[in-house]
């Protein structure tokens, strides 16, 4: 038997072999290194289109300025954010119109919004938003407890991890200490998990091991 | 601010003259800690399981017939039978006492389940499943535990590090019996208790209910057992596990031929 | 497929590429709801956490609720809470399952098929579903009935005045219902209201036949007190340690704790307790300052003389072996003088004590030893609560005995009422099937509501289903009862808002608005229960007293009820009865032996679950899958029998056996229980549904059965109720076996440190 019958197929099994290996090398060094995978997870569709950049925008900028807690009001009391009610939107809104609350948004695009805002509050029913920044199930993440150490204290640089990796001067104001993680919000008519910002869990240990906060497992994982 | 952290050590008391049976515990731990629905199916394959259980044991025969109630959960050992045989560190003994179990870093091998002697380890055989709408009671606290891995009680870490956040972190004071009471960070069960018969406390704060025993049962060691003060003692005691447990005896004022009167 | 971390390792492994850490993630966390509205936000910080009250599940406990955007994730007890003062029962968070049930109704349901097929349409509320019912009314409101849970304060009013304005009657329902106990109370101590019990100061307690630790009237605060009468800090140092003796033919779980626990047999309770009262008078041991020429009309211990130990010990069935060497007479003597010489003393009975054809008698007997005892309205005895500091609200629950359930069956059948408003109550199931009240429900010329939460028995009978919002929804409030023998008045508040995909509508409300439209403003002048609950309020603050005293106006006063979950005052307590002349001889001439309803081999004891109770709880699948803490049993139907008896019959573990009495037969997982006496079958009630969700019915008949199928509904107590634990049983086993979904062998029985004795300290006095 001569040896060259045989080597085309072998060699188509061959590549494919190597072929398959080599994607899923290549899926798996993908996920590892880009945030998130594939691009995977960037910013979902929301039931009601909120632009962040009216609300939260500097008065500069066209935007009415409110401070994240405002509407996140548990941020810097708990670990969660918290996503307001409903009451709360409607609550500013007939501040700003209190005969016609769907006439408290400009314009006409807006105005369909707001009047599902308001279709929902009738109906007593809530908002299903779509989460946009997300931890892993396992880990704890504590928002009060870094919004403390990123806004309080003595005036001090402390090299970051998180974001641009530039050492930062503490203490912040409330507005850029969301900022480290989320990006400007602020600017963002839709919000995106912000590109470049790690959720590894190096990223965690690094910074809490160089201050000293402790790297007992239990601190972030429950 | 980063502040200096405060030691704790913390540990149980189970009173057993106080414990009624009643099966409050169990479903407190099972609401707080996500645990997966004991369907019957469960039961009849012998795999529910519950982080706290009430072990019944008769005691005698009819009519001088006792039932004996004993709560058994994670004794968080400080030589853990555990710990050592976990082939990826996924339990360890942290520096407060617990026994730990990091879900994430399980990868199922049950070696850890079949070496406790107290069998308070829980593997799980299946995906936990909930209808839709009981999904909105899950605690968001706390991990919920997939397929495969091994599960077991964590004296309500989640609790206990949401009391150290609000009460050390945040307000500069300390976690004793007195903030874990009134800000709401005792384990499940322990608050649930309708007898007040488990009791919580950090081993290391002087006032602290639990401390007198701790004592008491780490002087006398099991050969000196009967020089005790209480009625202190440990589990499985001559396993020298060291349990952060301590269980109170019953007391039976007409056992040994003794009669009320 | 998606991809989890599980997933991923199993291909990673097939693959052998090796694992790269992927996240655990739950698709519950993928998305976010944010309620409409937070309710009433008083509580700033972290995780809300609202007081409200904890619903008929728990017989009103004081409850905090944990609330994380807008969703309920935990019950615990209220420490503020003067009741059950920070602690809960097993059952206390089945109303977070209530909450969040895949089963619940989600909107008004109006009949299209024959009555009782289950075929029903959606409609909507404006205008429809209110339309039918306000026509319904109008034309068949005379002589309807009105049938809820047990309800108290404003609810309770609100009920009570709507049927009787309506021209019907309002009555609660209970399957083991406590007409028999209240009667006794009342001839008692002529009270209306029920006692609270000292537990924790007393030192010693007998107990007949009332499980006060599992399911027995305020079993939680109960419990907390039988923790510090066990080991309480006071007796720790003291060294004096709580005695509770039971007696109770059935091994209860309060028997399991007892220090002494007599089987008796069923029904002779009363006897045993005159006997103790003749010791106790005969032998002058009475506490100081009781007059017991006024409690026997000058007679003494002759007007007990046909109770005498010697002349009724033979009769009381009590083993032999629990004699201790001495004459069974000798016995009760002793009983009594310890009764007395260890006070302070407390003697409680209910349950299964009450419970037969002599059970007033029973009862009142027992409760008659407190007057000897000196323990009435004493520390370390009995007391009682005041009345409702509000006129208006009802403070104790109006519960129908079985003869009004068989009153109401005839009327409905001769047509006198030709309407059921129904309220989380379920007589189809909880009424002995021999009280045909199913048949007497299921004809066409009655009109029924349900205004329940979830398909039931009785509810798949109706032809409007109008789903009320469950506690945690609405809201209320409650004169607790037991109270802790002050004024107390708990608030109850909507923590969360219902889902979205939910549509349900406050029963109080509805009849309020019912109310209004037939001209009935005088009587039930609000709107909503809320503002019946802000009218309350105002009313309070102009008391002046208690939490008033703290609070700068009305308003103020309504935010501290919320906050804290009530009001109360400390101050204003209850009254303390004294005996009314010749109660002893009274008693002594209603004493008569119970009779038992059929001739089977066994007593037959049905009772409570621990946590299902009367199977009002069934459809809770935490309830369900909670093992019994004597058997470890679950989702089943146990028949226990006492081991020797299984064993002697051939019967073993898991083997199904019917169970038949003159009323009906029902079949069951046999438990073979050591601790049951010989010549009792025992049988918890809760399981054996047949429609509503299917948590409650998924057993097949064999091992899922009302045991209330065995009563007959004609054997009655003096006062008109169940005679529930005066039946005789037959017992046999059918030749198939089930494995028993039990708790107890599934993690190795190595009685962890307990080794004879280890477990156990001997004390020799006490």
């Amino acid at each position: 038997m001569r040896p060259s019958a045989n080597i085309i197929p072998l060699a188509i099994v061959g590549l494919v072999v190597t072929g398959i290996v080599g994607f899923l090398v290549a899926i798996i060094f993908i996920s590892w290194f880009s945030n998130p995978p594939f691009g995977l997870g960037n910013a979902p569709a929301q039931p009601i289109d909120f632009p962040h950049t009216v609300h939260a925008g500097s008065v500069e900028e066209g935007g009415v300025g409110i401070a994240c807690e405002f509407c996140h009001r548990n941020v810097t009391e708990g670990a969660a954010a918290t996503v307001p009610a409903v009451e709360q939107c409607v609550f500013c809104h007939q501040q700003i119109n209190p005969e016609n609350l769907v006439a408290s948004a400009s314009s006409s695009a807006d105005q369909a919004q707001m009047q599902l805002v308001v279709d929902k509050f009738n109906d007593n029913d809530p908002i299903n938003w779509e989460r946009v920044h997300r931890i892993p199930d396992h880990v704890r993440f504590v928002h009060e407890a870094h919004i403390r150490f990123l806004t309080e204290g003595q005036p001090r640089t402390v090299a970051m991890p998180m974001g641009d990796g530039q050492p930062r001067q503490l203490p912040l104001t409330n507005q850029q200490a969301c900022s480290v993680c989320h990006g400007d919000v602020a600017s963002m008519n839709e919000v995106q998990p912000t590109g470049g910002q790690s959720l590894k869990m190096g990223t965690c240990v690094d910074c809490h091991r160089e201050l000293n906060v402790g790297t007992d497992c239990t601190i972030c994982h429950k | 601010m980063v502040t200096s952290r405060i030691d704790h050590k913390w540990g149980m008391v189970v009173d057993l003259d106080r414990c009624n049976g009643c099966q409050a515990c169990v479903i407190a731990c099972q609401v707080e800690n996500n645990l997966p629905i004991n369907d019957k199916n469960a039961f009849l394959q012998n795999r529910a399981y519950e982080w706290i259980r009430i072990e019944r044991y008769w005691e005698g025969d009819y009519p001088n017939i006792k039932a004996r109630f004993i709560p058994v959960m994670c004794q968080h050992c400080e030589n853990a039978p555990c710990e050592p045989v976990c082939p990826v560190f996924a339990t360890y003994h942290n520096d407060e006492g617990l026994n730990v179990q990091i879900y994430n870093r399980c990868v199922g091998t049950r070696y850890c389940i079949n070496n406790c002697p107290y069998q308070v380890r829980f593997f799980n055989y299946w995906h936990p499943n909930w209808p839709e709408r009981l999904q909105n009671q899950l605690n968001p606290d706390v991990t919920v535990r997939t397929r495969g891995i091994t599960e077991k009680c964590t004296f309500c870490i989640q609790r206990l590090r949401r009391g150290q956040i609000q009460v050390e972190r945040r307000a500069g004071g300390e976690l004793n019996d007195g903030t874990l009471k009134s800000g709401n960070h005792m384990p499940a069960c322990v608050q649930a208790c309708p007898t007040n018969a488990l009791t919580f406390g950090d081993q290391n704060d002087v006032h602290s209910p639990v401390k007198p025993y701790f004592e008491d049962v780490n002087r006398y060691n099991i050969h000196h057992e009967k020089e005790r003060k209480t009625r202190g003692y440990r589990v499985l005691e001559e396993m020298n596990t060291k349990p952060n447990v301590i269980y109170l005896k019953k007391v039976d004022p007409n056992l040994g031929g003794g009669h009320h009167g | 497929m998606k991809l989890t971390r599980r997933n991923f390792l199993a291909w990673a492994g097939l693959s052998a590429v090796g694992a790269v850490a992927c996240d655990v993630i739950q698709d519950e966390e993928l998305s976010l709801q944010s309620p409409a509205s937070l309710p009433e936000d008083l509580v700033k910080g972290r995780d809300n956490w609202y007081a409200t009250l904890g619903g008929q599940a728990t017989d009103g406990e004081g409850v905090i609720v944990r609330v994380m955007e807008g969703r309920a994730k935990k019950i615990q007890g209220n420490p503020k809470y003067p009741v059950n003062q920070g602690k809960q029962s097993v059952r206390s968070e089945a109303g977070l399952q209530a909450l969040y049930h895949p089963d619940r109704i989600s909107g008004p349901l109006q009949r299209t098929g024959p009555r009782g097929s289950g075929q029903y349409r959606s409609i909507q509320w404006e205008p429809e579903a209110l339309d039918i019912l306000r026509r319904e009314l109008r034309a068949r409101s005379q002589g309807m009935v009105l049938i809820t849970e047990p309800l108290r304060g404003t609810l309770g009013m609100i009920a009570d005045r709507f049927a009787t304005s309506a021209g019907g009657r309002h009555l609660g329902f209970e399957a083991l219902d406590d007409t028999t106990y209240r009667a006794a109370i009342k001839g008692v101590f002529d009270q209306d209201r029920l006692p609270d019990f000292d537990i924790s100061n007393a030192n010693y307690v007998i107990s007949f036949g009332a499980d006060f630790l599992s399911t027995w009237k305020g079993s939680t605060r109960l419990s907390t007190a039988y923790g510090e009468f066990r080991q309480g800090n006071k007796r720790q140092t003291q060294g004096s340690r709580g005695y509770l003796v039971h007696v109770d033919p059935r091994f209860s779980m309060t028997a399991a704790n007892a220090d002494e626990w007599l089987p008796i047999r069923p029904g002779m309770e009363g006897y045993l307790a005159l006997s103790l009262a003749y010791v106790i008078i005969s032998e002058g041991m009475q506490a100081e300052g009781v007059d017991v020429d006024a409690l026997t009309n000058g007679q003494g211990a002759a007007a007990l003389a046909a109770f005498a130990p010697e002349q009724i010990a033979g009769q009381l069935g009590i083993p032999e072996q629990l004699h201790e060497g001495k004459s069974a007479a000798e016995k009760i003597r002793d009983l009594a003088s310890n009764f007395m010489h260890h006070g302070p003393s407390i003697a409680l009975g209910g349950d299964s004590a009450g419970a037969h054809t002599n059970g007033q008698f029973n009862l009142m007997a027992i409760y008659a030893l407190n007057y000897l005892a000196g323990s009435v309205g004493s520390g370390g005895g009995m007391r009682f609560s005041p009345e409702s500091p509000l006129g208006n609200l009802a403070d104790a629950a109006t519960v129908g005995s079985a003869q009004d359930w068989a009153g109401v069956a005839n009327d409905i059948r001769s047509g006198r009422t030709r309407m059921v408003l129904v309220h989380d109550a379920n007589p189809v199931h909880g009424l002995p099937a021999s009280m045909a009240f199913e048949s007497a429900l299921n004809r066409e010329e009655v009109f029924i509501v349900s205004f329940s939460s979830f398909m039931d028995e009785t509810t798949a009978l109706a032809d409007l289903i109008l789903p009320d919002r469950v506690f945690l929804e609405g809201w209320g409030d409650d004169v607790p009862e037991p109270g802790p023998g002050y004024e107390v008045i708990g608030m109850q508040q909507p923590v969360v808002n219902p889902l979205s995909d939910l549509d349900p509508r406050s029963f109080g409300d509805i009849l309020l608005s019912m109310a209004q439209e037939m001209g009935q403003e005088s009587v039930l002048p609000w709107t909503s229960v809320e503002e019946a609950l802000k009218s309350g309020a105002e009313a309070l603050y102009n008391t002046g007293r208690g939490t008033s005293s703290h609070a700068a106006s009305a308003d103020d006063l309504w935010n501290m009820m919320l906050r804290q979950g009530g009001w109360w005052d400390e101050n204003a307590r209850g009254p303390v009865p004294s005996a009314p002349g010749g109660l002893l001889n009274n008693i002594a001439a209603q004493a008569r032996e119970p009779g038992y309803s059929g001739n089977g081999d066994f007593y037959l004891l049905p009772f409570a679950h621990n946590t299902l109770m009367d199977g009002r709880l069934a459809h809770i699948p935490w309830m369900q899958g909670v093992p019994d803490p004597i058997t470890t049993v679950t989702w089943q139907t146990w028949v226990e029998l006492n081991s020797s008896t299984a064993s002697q019959m051939g019967l073993r573990e898991g083997d199904i056996v019917s169970v038949a009495t003159d009323a009906g037969s029902i079949s069951g997982v046999l438990y073979p229980n050591p601790a049951l006496p010989p010549n009792v079958v025992a049988v918890p009630l809760g399981q054996g549904r047949k429609v509503g969700s299917e948590y409650a019915t998924s057993g097949d008949s064999r091992e899922s059965s009302n045991a209330l199928d065995l009563l007959s509904a004609g054997h009655l107590t003096e006062s008109g109720g169940l005679a529930w634990a005066g039946h005789r049983a037959s017992v046999s086993g059918t030749g198939e076996s089930l494995k028993i979904a039990k708790f107890e062998g599934i993690f190795p029985a190595r009685q962890i440190g307990h080794t004879a004795g280890e477990a156990v300290i001997i004390v020799t006095n006490h």
